[in-house]
C-alpha cells in the first residue's frame, strides 16, 4: 500500500510545513508543492490510473480525503495568517489618543450678535417681525415723536451725539440740542417708523446699534446695542406686557429666574416700569454680583403713551400697545460677568474665540 | 431726595421697620438708592463733665483734664472714676458739660479713637467739637452742653440723633416727591394711611412792623421766565444757630446748617418742595425808599458772583433777579448772589418764594455746571399755586426760630394763575389697559390719598371726575391716572398673559435670513465676527489710499468725544485694520476677522446720509499655528478669494467673475494681488492684498488680505435655490493635460477655451498644477496642468470615443491659446 503511505506522508508533510508558515507567500509555496500542477498530491492523482481497479475506489476515496484535508488546512492557515497580519497592523497603528485632533478652525459669532440673534429668535417664535431704521436719525423720530419734551435733558449735547445737518431747514425747534440730525440714542425711533409704515396689528422688535457720548470705559461704550420691542393691537393689556417679558426673561436667563416689575418713568410709555430678574448667582438672596438686592435690572418697558399713537396716526381708543427696550451688552455682561465692555470692540481673537 | 424717617413719622403713620417702607417704595415706583442709619457712625461717645483742668507740662496750649464719664470708666471696685483726657481746646472751664469719645469710639468719617500719649501724657479719649460729631461746621472748640445735661450717658441716645434716612431717586415726572409733604402724601397713598401734616402758622403778622408792599415792589419783565413771584419782608432777625430739631432735619435732608435764616429757607424747601431765597434787605438798593425787584433775562456777558464765591458769566437765556433792574442779586432758580447774602449782621430779610421756568433753569444749571437744591426742583417744575402759602410757613419759622417780626402782607405777582387740571377716569378703561380687576372704589380712594379731588361715578363703570393737585404736573390725562392706579394697586399682581396676535405673522424675512447666512458661511470658512466703532478718523480714507469718490460727504459729529472718532465711517476696512494691529500688538499673529456693518455716505444738501451695509473681512498670519499633525501656510490672496467664493456659492450667486482690479481705482490694494468681484455683470466688491504702503499707515508690517462686498448687491443676486443637476451614474474617464502657455494668459482664459473646445463629453476641468521653469518650460511661459473628465450621460464611453474627443480638444486648445502640450 505504497500509495496510501505516500498520501498520508503528503498530508503530514503539508501539516508540518503549515506549522512553519508565516506568510501568505509561504502558504502559496506549500499549496503549489502539494496541489499545484506539479504538486505532490497532483502527481499521485495522476498515478491513480495505475492503481489496480479493485483498490481504486478505496484509494480514490483516500486521495480525495487527503486532498480535502490539505485544502482545508491551507485555508485554515490562511485565515490565521490573515488574522495575525491584521492584529499586527492594528497593533502598529495604535496611537496616543490624547494627542490633539486634527481640526478645521471655524470662526465664532460675536458675543453681541449671538445674544441679539437669540433675542430675535425668541420674539420671532412669538410671531414678531424684525425691523430696522437709520442710525443717523432726526430729532423728530429720536425724541419728539416719542413724547420727549423739547427741553428734555436727554436732548442735550451731553447725552446725544448731534451731527452736522447739511440741509438745516429748521424743521424742529431745538432748545437743548444743536441740530435736527443726530446719531440715534435709542432704537425707539424705529417704533415710530414702523407705526407710520404699517397698520396694526404690529408685533415687532428692532435690534440695532445706538450711540451716546459716554467715554469708553469698563462699563460704558459710546456705541452699543439695544433691542426695541413694540406691540400694537386691539385689547393689549399691561398683563400682556408682563406675560411677554416674563417669557423672554425665562428664555434668555433660564426657567428658574423670577421677574420683578418696578413702576418707573419714560416719556414714551405710560404706565412704565423697569424689569428686574432674580440674581442668577445668589437666586435672590443678595450677593456682591447683585449689590445685595437679589435682583438685576435688565430692561425698561411700558404701555405706549397715547401721545406717541397720536404722532403716528393711530387711534389710542381703538388700539393699545406696549414697548420695551433691552440692552444687549447688559445681557452679555450679566451672563458672562464681563469685567470690561471695551473687550467687545477690540477684535481681540482671544476674546472672540471664547464665544 | 433724602427722607428722614423720624421726620416722616410726624406726618404719616409708617411701619416700625424702615425696610418695610423701602419695599413699598420699590413696589410703587420710588427707587431707593440707599438706606442710612443716622448716628450709627458714632459709637462709645458719651456726655461728660470737666472735673479738673491743668496745663500740660510740655505744651503751652494743651490741658490735662479729668473727665467725669459716669459708669463708662470704673476702677477695680466697679466704682465710677474720672478719665484722663488731654485736650487742646481753649473754650471750656472746670464744671462744663461736654462730649467725650472713649477709647474704641468711632466718629463720622470712620475716625477711630485709640489710647494715645500727647507729649508724654496719657490720654484715654477725646473731647469732641461739634464738627467732629458731624453736627455742623463748628470746630472752634469742644462742644459745650447745657448745664442741665446728664453726665455719663450715650451721646447719640441723649441727643435723640438716631434716625434712618431713605435716599430716594425721584424720576423727572415727580417734582412733588422732592419734598417731605409730597413724600408723606405718596406714603399715605402707598400704605392707605391718613396724613397728619401740621404747618407752622405766623403768630403776629402786623403792620406795626411795616407793610411789605410799602417796602418792596416786584416786576416780572418776561412772563416766560417767571410764572409767579412773591416777596415778603421780615425784620429784626437775630442771626444765630438754628434750633437743634431744625438743624437735624436739614442735615438729614442733605444740607449743611449755616445760620437760622438760611436754615429756615432750606428747611421749608425740604418740607414743601418750594425753593426759597432770603436776601439781606439792607443790601438791596433802594429808590424812593423802596426796593424795586425785577425779574429779567440776563444780558449777554453779564457777571454775577454766586453764593459759592464763583463769578458766573451769564447769557440772555438765563434769568436774574435784580434790584431796580440793574445789578443782579441772584441767578433765578439756581443760586443767590454773594452781594445780597445773609450774614451775621443781617437785620431785615426779603424772602422770595417764586416760580421760575423749568426749561430756563435747567439750561442755566447745565450751562453753568451749577446744580443746587433749588435748580433740581425748578427743573422739574414748582407748584405755582402754593408760593404764597409756603412764604407764610417760612415767615412763621422766622418768627419762631429767628425772633423775626413779620411785616404785614406780601407782594404777589402772579400774571396767569394756574388751574388744577381736571379729567375723567373710566374704570373700564383702567381695567382694559391694565388687564387687572381693579375696583372703581380702589381707584377713587387712592387718587384721593394722592391729593386728587374725586367725584365718583354712579357705578362700577361710570367715569369718575378727577381734579389733580397742583403739585402734580404729571397728572393731566386719563392715562396719567391709570398709571397712578396701577402702580398703587401693584404691577407685580397683574396676571401675566400672552397676546393672541390674531392675523399677524412674524419671523425673519428672506433677506434677514440671508444676512445671517453670510455670517454662517464666513464663520464656517474660518473667520471670527467682530464689531468695530462706526466712528472714523477723518484721515482714514486717505491713509488707506481709498478715494472719496462714490462715498458721499462725511457725516460729521458736532462734539466728538475724541478727535479720531469725529466722523461716521465711510468704509469698514480701517476699523478692521486697527483690530489687526491690536491683535499683533498683543502677540496674536493669526487674525481672521469679519464684520457686517453700515457705512455712512452723506449728501451735500440732505440731512441724513445713505447707510449701506457691507461685509468686510481681513486676514493675516495663517489659519492656525502648526499642529503636530497639520502644518499651515501663510494666508494669501487665494485664501481670501476662497472665502469670497464660499460665500457666493452658499448664496447661490452665479456667473461670478474675478477681474484684475485696476490699480488706479483700487489704490489701497496691491497691484497684481487684487480683484473686483463681479456677478452677472454687477460689481459686488473686491478682494485683495492691502497695499503695503496703506498697511504702513495703520502701523502694520505684515501682509493683510481683505475683502469687502456690498450686502445689498449680495442679497439682490442671491437665490433660494439652483436647478437640480443629475448625479452621474456612469463612470467618467480622466485624462491629464499639461499646457504650456504665455505668462499673460489667465487661468480664466485657458479654462474658457478648454470648455468651449470640449464639447458635450467634457464633464469637468480641474487645474491641479501651475509650473514655471526657464529651461524646461521656457522664458515667459507657464505650464498649467489640468485634469479633464469625460463622461456621457447615456452610455459608458469607449476608449476610442474618449481619445477622439480629447485629441480634438487638444488641437483646438493649442490653436486658441497658442500654447503647446507639455509632454
Amino acid at each position: 500500500m505504497a500509495m496510501s503511505d505516500d498520501l498520508n506522508a503528503i498530508q503530514e508533510r503539508v501539516q508540518e510545513a503549515l506549522a512553519g508558515a508565516h506568510s501568505l507567500e509561504d502558504l502559496e509555496k506549500i499549496r503549489v508543492a502539494a496541489l499545484g500542477k506539479k504538486g505532490s498530491l497532483t502527481a499521485i492523482m495522476h498515478m491513480m490510473g495505475k492503481v489496480p481497479p479493485e483498490e481504486r475506489p478505496a484509494m480514490g476515496k483516500l486521495a480525495n480525503t487527503v486532498r480535502a484535508n490539505v485544502d482545508s488546512a491551507i485555508k485554515q492557515a490562511r485565515l490565521q495568517i490573515a488574522k495575525r497580519a491584521l492584529d499586527e497592523k492594528i497593533m502598529a497603528e495604535a496611537a496616543d489618543v490624547t494627542l490633539p485632533g486634527r481640526r478645521l478652525s471655524p470662526g465664532t459669532e460675536h458675543l453681541i450678535s449671538q445674544i441679539r440673534e437669540e433675542i430675535e429668535d425668541i420674539f420671532c417664535g412669538l410671531g414678531y417681525t424684525v425691523e430696522d431704521g437709520p442710525y443717523v436719525e432726526t430729532t423728530y423720530y429720536n425724541f419728539t415723536a416719542l413724547n420727549a419734551p423739547e427741553d428734555h435733558p436727554s436732548r442735550s449735547a451731553k447725552d446725544t451725539f448731534y451731527v452736522v445737518d447739511n440741509a438745516p431747514e429748521g424743521k424742529e425747534k431745538h432748545v437743548l440740542g444743536e441740530s435736527d440730525v443726530l446719531l440715534r440714542t435709542q432704537t425707539s425711533g424705529v417704533q415710530v417708523h414702523t407705526m407710520e409704515e404699517k397698520k396694526p396689528p404690529i408685533y415687532m422688535i428692532c435690534p440695532g446699534t445706538v450711540f451716546r457720548p459716554d467715554t469708553a470705559d469698563a462699563n460704558h461704550l459710546p456705541q452699543f446695542t439695544q433691542v426695541e420691542g413694540l406691540v400694537v393691537d386691539e385689547g393689549i393689556t399691561f398683563g400682556d406686557l408682563k406675560g411677554t417679558l416674563d417669557y423672554f426673561c425665562r428664555e434668555i436667563f433660564g426657567k428658574d429666574r423670577a421677574t420683578r416689575y418696578r413702576p418707573h418713568f419714560f416719556p414714551f410709555t405710560e404706565p412704565s416700569c423697569e424689569v428686574d430678574v432674580s440674581c442668577g448667582v445668589c437666586h435672590g438672596k443678595g450677593c456682591r454680583f447683585c449689590k445685595n438686592t437679589g435682583w438685576l435690572e435688565i430692561l425698561g418697558c411700558g404701555m405706549v403713551d397715547p401721545n406717541v399713537f397720536h404722532y403716528c396716526g393711530i387711534d389710542p381708543e381703538k388700539y393699545s400697545g406696549f414697548a420695551f427696550g433691552i440692552g444687549v451688552e447688559r445681557v452679555a455682561a450679566l451672563r458672562y460677568d464681563l469685567p470690561d465692555l471695551r473687550m467687545l470692540m477690540t477684535g481681540d481673537m482671544r476674546f472672540l474665540r471664547q464665544f | 431726595m433724602r427722607v428722614s424717617y423720624e421726620w416722616l413719622k410726624t406726618m404719616v403713620d409708617v411701619p416700625e421697620d424702615p425696610q418695610d417702607l423701602v419695599r413699598e417704595f420699590v413696589r410703587t415706583g420710588t427707587e431707593v438708592e440707599a438706606v442710612e442709619r443716622v448716628g450709627a457712625d458714632i459709637t462709645r461717645v458719651v456726655t461728660s463733665q470737666v472735673l479738673e483742668k491743668v496745663p500740660h507740662p510740655d505744651s503751652d496750649h494743651m490741658y490735662v483734664c479729668k473727665m467725669d464719664v459716669g459708669k463708662y470708666n470704673v476702677d477695680e471696685k466697679g466704682e465710677p472714676c474720672p478719665l484722663q483726657v488731654v485736650c487742646g481746646a481753649q473754650n471750656f472751664e472746670v464744671g462744663d458739660k461736654t462730649v467725650t469719645a472713649l477709647v474704641g469710639a468711632t466718629l463720622p468719617g470712620d475716625v477711630k479713637i485709640k489710647k494715645g500719649k500727647l507729649r508724654g501724657v496719657d490720654s484715654f479719649g477725646m473731647n469732641c467739637s461739634s464738627r467732629e460729631l458731624g453736627l455742623d461746621a463748628d470746630h472752634s472748640g469742644i462742644m459745650i452742653l447745657p448745664k442741665d445735661a446728664p453726665v455719663g450717658v450715650d451721646f447719640v441716645e441723649w441727643k435723640g440723633m438716631s434716625d434712618t434716612v431713605i435716599d430716594c431717586e425721584i424720576t423727572p415726572n415727580r417734582p412733588d416727591c422732592l419734598s417731605m409733604c409730597g413724600m408723606a402724601t405718596e406714603v399715605s397713598a402707598m400704605l392707605d394711611e391718613d396724613t397728619h401734616i401740621e404747618l407752622p402758622a405766623i403768630k403776629n403778622e402786623s403792620a406795626e412792623f411795616g407793610r411789605t408792599a410799602d417796602m418792596v415792589d416786584v416786576t416780572i419783565d418776561d412772563a416766560e421766565l417767571c410764572g409767579r413771584y412773591t416777596a415778603r419782608v421780615v425784620r429784626n432777625v437775630k442771626i444765630g444757630p438754628s434750633p437743634e430739631w431744625l438743624a437735624r432735619r436739614v442735615i438729614a435732608a442733605g444740607a449743611r446748617p449755616i445760620n437760622n435764616v438760611v436754615d429756615v429757607t432750606n428747611y421749608v424747601m425740604f418740607l414743601t418742595g418750594q425753593p426759597l431765597h432770603a436776601f439781606d434787605l439792607g443790601k438791596v438798593s433802594t429808590r424812593d425808599g423802596k426796593r424795586h425787584i425785577v425779574v429779567r433775562a440776563a444780558h449777554e456777558g453779564e457777571k454775577l458772583v454766586t453764593l459759592d464765591g464763583q463769578e458766573r458769566t451769564l447769557t440772555p437765556d438765563m434769568a436774574v433777579i435784580t434790584d431796580d433792574g440793574n445789578a443782579p442779586v441772584a441767578l433765578a432758580g439756581v443760586m443767590g448772589g454773594l452781594n445780597s447774602d445773609i450774614d451775621e449782621d443781617t437785620v431785615d430779610v426779603l424772602l422770595e418764594s417764586a416760580v421760575f421756568d423749568k426749561g430756563h433753569v435747567s439750561r442755566t444749571s447745565r450751562n453753568l455746571d451749577l446744580m443746587s437744591e433749588a435748580s433740581i426742583r425748578y427743573e422739574r417744575q414748582v407748584d405755582g399755586a402754593r408760593c404764597a402759602l409756603v412764604s407764610d410757613v417760612a415767615a412763621a419759622l422766622f418768627e419762631q426760630c429767628c425772633g423775626a417780626d413779620v411785616c404785614e402782607g406780601m407782594v404777589d405777582v402772579y400774571p396767569a394763575p394756574v388751574d388744577a387740571p381736571q379729567m375723567d377716569l373710566r374704570p373700564d378703561r383702567v381695567r382694559a389697559l391694565t388687564g387687572a380687576p381693579i375696583e372703581a372704589e380702589f381707584m377713587a380712594s387712592r387718587l384721593e390719598r394722592l391729593g386728587c379731588t374725586v367725584t365718583r361715578g354712579a357705578d362700577e363703570h361710570a367715569p369718575m371726575h378727577v381734579v389733580a393737585p397742583t403739585n402734580r404736573p404729571d397728572l393731566t390725562r386719563e392715562i396719567d391716572l391709570v398709571e397712578e392706579v396701577l402702580r398703587l394697586w401693584g404691577e407685580g399682581d397683574v396676571e401675566p398673559t400672552l397676546p393672541a396676535a390674531r392675523n399677524h405673522a412674524g419671523g425673519l424675512t428672506v433677506e434677514q435670513q440671508r444676512v445671517r447666512k453670510i455670517g454662517q458661511v464666513l464663520r464656517a470658512s474660518g473667520l471670527c465676527e467682530t464689531s468695530t466703532y462706526n466712528f472714523a478718523d477723518p484721515r482714514d480714507l486717505e491713509r488707506l489710499g481709498m478715494s472719496e469718490e462714490g462715498r458721499g460727504v462725511p457725516v460729521k459729529i458736532m462734539r466728538p468725544l475724541v478727535a479720531d472718532q469725529s466722523q461716521m465711517r465711510r468704509d469698514i476696512i480701517p476699523g478692521l485694520l486697527r483690530s489687526v494691529a491690536y491683535n499683533l500688538d498683543h502677540g496674536v499673529q493669526n487674525v481672521q476677522l469679519y464684520e457686517v456693518g453700515r457705512v455712512f455716505f452723506g449728501h451735500e444738501h440732505k440731512s441724513q446720509p445713505d447707510e449701506p451695509s457691507y461685509v468686510a473681512g481681513v486676514m493675516c498670519g495663517a489659519w492656525n499655528d502648526d499642529q503636530w499633525n497639520k502644518k499651515y501656510v501663510k494666508l494669501d490672496f487665494f485664501d481670501a478669494k476662497g472665502v469670497v467664493e464660499n460665500l457666493l456659492d452658499a448664496l447661490r450667486i452665479t456667473k461670478v467673475r474675478f477681474k484684475a482690479a485696476d490699480p488706479e481705482r483700487y489704490g489701497w490694494l496691491q497691484p497684481g494681488r487684487a480683484a473686483e468681484v463681479i456677478a452677472q455683470g454687477e460689481l459686488l466688491g473686491w478682494v485683495g492684498n492691502i497695499h503695503p504702503s496703506s498697511l504702513k499707515n495703520f502701523d502694520l508690517d505684515v501682509p493683510v488680505v481683505a475683502f469687502e462686498l456690498s450686502v445689498k448687491a449680495l442679497l439682490r443676486l442671491a437665490q433660494r435655490e439652483l436647478p437640480y443637476k443629475e448625479v452621474p451614474t456612469l463612470p467618467g474617464v480622466s485624462i491629464d493635460l499639461a499646457l504650456v502657455v504665455d505668462e499673460d494668459m489667465t487661468c480664466e482664459q485657458v479654462v474658457q477655451r478648454i470648455q468651449s473646445a470640449g464639447g458635450k463629453l467634457l464633464a469637468d476641468v480641474r487645474l491641479f498644477d501651475v509650473y514655471r521653469d526657464k529651461i524646461r518650460v521656457g522664458e515667459g511661459k507657464k505650464s498649467m496642468a489640468f485634469s479633464l473628465t469625460y463622461r456621457a450621460a447615456d452610455h459608458t464611453l469607449t476608449s476610442e470615443e474618449v481619445e477622439k474627443a480629447h485629441n480634438k480638444l487638444v488641437t483646438k486648445v493649442m490653436k486658441s491659446t497658442g500654447g503647446e502640450v507639455r509632454s
